[in-house]
């Protein structure tokens, strides 16, 4: 099921020391109350890699800090409020560009076997223009990376949802979506860990453990891991 | 060397969290107000994490051993037997003892440690119950056993009880997304009277007021929060992060409370006022 391959670094044409450039539109380090920091203004597909440099380069600094968090374009981190000047500071020297050399050579790559018989199958279809096997074959023929994790234990928001299958979430979410439902919404698609409550589309289901706290590693999908989707023929 | 729960009441078992898992999208939890959980593991000579018990109120125990307990926190109505506990003392428990805390009487919360601290099988290496992702090590119902660890450092007292900070008015300190307040609204979020909502949980306190201005923000992309986190949302009322809240939000963070404002809003009783400034 999982295997060890070399990253693609998508997007990580940066230029030296943009990090501390004070635009929208490139990435610049801005404070967070007085224990966080932000690196904020990222571009898709940079957040896990910048997450992963500054998660080693505090090591490398013995920097004291408590979390690392990637969001959608940013990444955040929790510090001691004594150490937010040396935080933003050393967050400052990292280049975006450099992550590549900096983040490991490899990150996990995981295949999930999906039955495609999710409720909202056909709705998409007909949203996109498509037939229902055109969207499992667009679904399943994408590569995904996990971007972020968020909104409950172990669920990762992927990038790589072609363009035709954007959409956005239900009007009305639905109180129950069950374990291992393979979703899509906005440009993401996702597997719900367990049971909750989702507004996503449901385009299958899969039988992956994907949230387990009694493993080592509670969560197969964590930031950077690369995820394709199989059809169960 | 165990409590024996004989009521559980408004009760969890908490300790100092789960730093470290919030990118795997897993709250942080742990005690709501950390000034008074630091303080109640200090005078039970305990280690600075340990757990112990976070109650709202409605909780009876019965010592099965001699125990020294510390209670700190909001005011409480609390009793051994008959005779009220003191905040800030350390006291000692007979076996057969009932230690009951009938409800807080100015505040949300109270913190009752044991020398030894509570032990238990941790998930993600703590013992707290996270109400978000409902990571419950360990469910505190009538007729559950507590452990407790072996005291190895001496309970100590206080001859003055610190009773949780109330500031007439908390810091904002900017957040990431300050920038998008015109001068007029964060004019506003400073001269609000801002009431503490009644849904307010472990999870965030919700600020809404009499005169609540309606915003038009656009949608965020999903950024990490964090605690303190001072969201708006568009019907322009506030939500603060506690202990257990979300990993990541799309709300504008327009301010963060620094720690120690944070335990100050947290112990503060729903339906009362507080003011903001920056």
């Amino acid at each position: 099921m999982q295997c060890e391959q070399r990253v693609p670094m998508p997007g990580l044409c940066r230029v030296p020391g943009d990090l501390v450039a004070a635009n929208d539109s490139s990435p610049r380090v801005i404070a967070y109350g007085p224990e966080a920091t932000m690196v904020d203004g990222l571009v898709a597909g940079e957040a896990a890699v910048v997450r992963t440099a500054i998660l080693h380069t505090c090591a490398e600094q013995h920097v004291s800090i408590n979390d690392v968090v990637a969001g959608a374009r940013s990444v955040v981190i929790t510090h001691p409020r004594d150490n937010a000047e040396v935080v933003r500071a050393l967050l400052s020297s990292i280049e975006v560009s450099d992550a590549v050399e900096i983040s490991p050579v490899v990150a996990p790559s995981v295949t999930l076997a999906v039955d495609y018989s999710g409720p909202d199958l056909d709705y998409v279809a007909q949203q996109c223009g498509l037939t229902s096997q055109e969207v499992v074959t667009l679904h399943s023929g994408a590569k995904y990376v996990v971007e972020f994790c968020g909104f409950s234990p172990g669920f990762a928001y992927l990038t790589g949802l072609p363009a035709v299958l954007h959409l956005p979430r239900r009007a009305t979410p639905r109180p129950r979506v069950p374990r291992g439902a393979v979703a899509i919404a906005a440009q993401y698609s996702a597997v719900y860990p367990r049971e909750s409550p989702g507004g996503w589309h449901l385009l299958g289901v899969t039988d992956h453990q994907l949230w387990n706290m009694t493993r080592d590693q509670p969560a197969t999908l964590t930031p950077g891991t690369m995820v394709s989707f199989e059809q169960i023929t | 060397m165990t409590l024996i729960i004989e009521r559980a009441g408004l009760t969890t078992v908490q300790d100092y969290g789960r730093p470290g898992w919030a990118h795997l999208g897993v709250p942080h939890s742990g005690a709501v107000d950390r000034g008074s959980f630091l303080l109640a593991n200090r005078l039970a000579g305990n280690e600075r994490s340990a757990a112990m018990l976070e109650t709202s109120g409605g909780l009876a125990l019965r010592a099965s051993v001699a125990v020294t307990v510390v209670i700190t926190g909001a005011d409480t109505d609390a009793y051994i037997n008959n005779q009220p506990l003191a905040h800030c003392k350390a006291t000692l428990v007979h076996p057969g003892d009932t230690i009951r805390i009938n409800r807080v009487l100015d505040g949300m919360r109270c913190y009752v440690a044991f020398t030894g601290g509570v032990h238990g099988l941790a998930q993600l290496h703590s013992l707290s119950h996270d109400s978000l992702s409902q990571i419950v090590p360990m469910p505190l119902t009538a007729g559950s056993e507590i452990t407790l660890g072996v005291a190895d450092r001496l309970a100590t007292s206080l001859d003055v009880p610190i009773v949780p900070r109330r500031l007439p008015r908390l810091s904002l300190h900017p957040g990431p997304h300050h920038s998008l307040l015109t001068p007029e609204q964060r004019q506003d979020l400073a001269t609000q009277k801002w009431i503490i909502a009644q849904d307010s949980n472990r999870i965030g306190v919700r600020l809404t007021s009499d005169a609540l201005r309606r915003n038009e923000f656009p949608e965020l992309l999903s950024l990490p929060l964090v605690r303190g986190a001072v969201q708006l949302t568009p019907s322009g009322e506030l939500v603060v992060m506690l202990a257990d809240h979300p990993t990541t939000g799309g709300y504008p963070v327009v301010g963060v409370l620094a720690s120690d404002d944070v335990d100050d809003l947290a112990q503060r009783p729903s339906s009362t006022t507080v003011v903001l400034g920056w």
